[in-house]
Formats: C-alpha cells, structure tokens, sequence
C-alpha cells in the first residue's frame, strides 16, 4: 500500500509509547507480552515531532502543514519526513493506517 | 530534519528505575504482562541477577509472601521484593536475601506482582499461597537464608546434579 498525504494515521493498540528523558521510547506488546529483552524503539526529534500529532484525527496533509509551521524547513521537506517515518512505523507495525 | 527517524534501542538497563516503572506501568495499564531481566541479589535464591521476570497487573488484593515490583519512595529506586507483613500503613516489603526490610511502602507505589521467573530458560517455582507465606515468615525473622542452606546441605548429596 503507498502512502499518501490524504491518510490518517493512528498508534497501533499493540505497542506502548512513553516520552522518557525527552525520549519517546515505544515498547511493541508482542505475542501479547511487553518485553523489555526484545526490541525497544526510540525516535529522533523529528521522528517524535511528528509521532506527537498521529492522534488518529488528523490527516498526513495537516501533519505537515503544522509542522511547517513550527520548523524552519519547506513543506516538501516535511512532507518527505512524514511520509518516511509513517512508512517506517507502519511496516514495523507500530502504526495503522486508517 | 533528519531522514534516520527510528533507532532500536536495547539498553533498558541504562535507564533509571523511575523510567522503567514508567514504561512498566504503562504496559500493565494495557493488562497485558511485562517480561524483563532482573539485576541484583537481593532475591536469591529465589530470583537471581539475569533471571527473566514477568509481571502481571496488580489483583484486587495483595497477600503475604507476594512478590511484586515497587518503587521505593525515597530514592526513586525500582524494586523486585517480597510482601512479608500487611497493614493498613502499607506493604512491608523484604528481599529475600537482604537482612532489613525496606519499610512500609504505600499501595501507590506497587507496580505489577510477580508471576513468572526464569532462571537461564528453566521456570523457577515461586510456590502456592502458604509455602509463600511460609518464605515470608521465615524472612521476617531473618532465618529465609539459613533454612534454604540447611535444605541445600541436606540435598545436594542426593539432588545436586539436578538442581542448578
């Protein structure tokens, strides 16, 4: 499936996201278990930027329309981050595509 | 803005205990159970550093002898230890191995109660409701240690090539 601007995105029910020391650190349940042994997952500043507004209400397009307003970088920009991280996260299953 | 987005992190153990009652908190908030590996010994025998531990939600109600994951109050320090006296003031909380309790610890700071320990992959027994009772009367008093020594001396002869 390829992502596009128009999706809404929301955190899988599956995983637990914490923000630790400013760090957002996702435990996925796995086998319907949180194990700490296997793997965790940490996002960059602009993973967690953009993690913080899949609230599962708002579309790829608006994400990135607010981001550009709150970084110094072009929507296009943006709007290629987005769509990589939301790639990314989806095919590890840490989040649905509405 | 970076295109590296995500990291795979395995250094739990780095973060403090305050961060990993966090994040166990919040899994269990899901009910669903957290596995992770234990470090110390104030639980040996019965748990020891690397075992495997799973904890489960708290249920309605706590008894003697449960032992259960906490953070305790004054230092923030994420615990594994045993119930060995209950009161309205709170839980008395002892690992098995230490000589003093920790003190009364109040029903807020419990995090999830032991279901499960794994000693390299082999299921450690944590025993029914009265031999656990049993384990925390004997380590009230102090006497847990010298009867698990005097039970080893007494069965080694015979089991120890079967008990790890």
């Amino acid at each position: 499936m390829e992502l596009t601007l128009d999706m809404i995105c929301i955190p899988s029910e599956d995983i637990v996201a914490r923000v630790i020391e400013d760090e957002l650190v996702i435990v996925p349940l796995t086998a319907g278990i949180g194990d700490a042994d296997d793997e965790l997952y940490t996002m960059n500043e602009t993973g967690k930027a953009i993690w913080l507004h899949l609230d599962g209400g708002t579309s790829l397009r608006t994400i990135v329309e607010e981001l550009t307003a709150e970084f110094n970088a072009t929507s296009e920009v943006i709007a290629e981050d987005v769509l990589g991280l939301v790639a990314e996260l989806v095919q590890k299953k840490i989040v649905v595509v509405q | 803005m970076s295109s590296d987005y995500v990291q795979v992190n395995h250094e739990l153990r780095l973060m403090t205990g305050g961060e990993v009652a966090g994040l166990m908190a919040a899994v269990l908030e899901k009910k669903v159970p957290f596995r992770f590996t234990a470090s110390g010994f104030s639980m040996a025998p019965f748990i020891r550093n690397g075992d495997v531990i799973t904890l489960k939600p708290l249920p309605a109600r706590l008894c003697r002898g449960d032992v259960v994951a906490f953070i305790e109050p004054c230092c923030g320090k994420l615990m594994v230890h045993r119930i060995i006296h209950v009161s309205v003031a709170g839980y008395l909380m002892k690992g098995d191995n230490n000589s003093e309790p920790d003190g009364r610890i109040p029903p807020s700071s419990l995090i999830g109660l032991v279901v499960r320990v794994e000693h390299l992959g082999r299921l450690v027994r944590l025993g029914g409701g009265r031999e656990r009772a049993a384990i925390a009367w004997l380590s009230r008093r102090g006497w847990l240690i010298p009867f698990v020594v005097s039970v080893w001396r007494f069965l080694k002869p015979v089991a120890g090539k079967w008990i790890a």
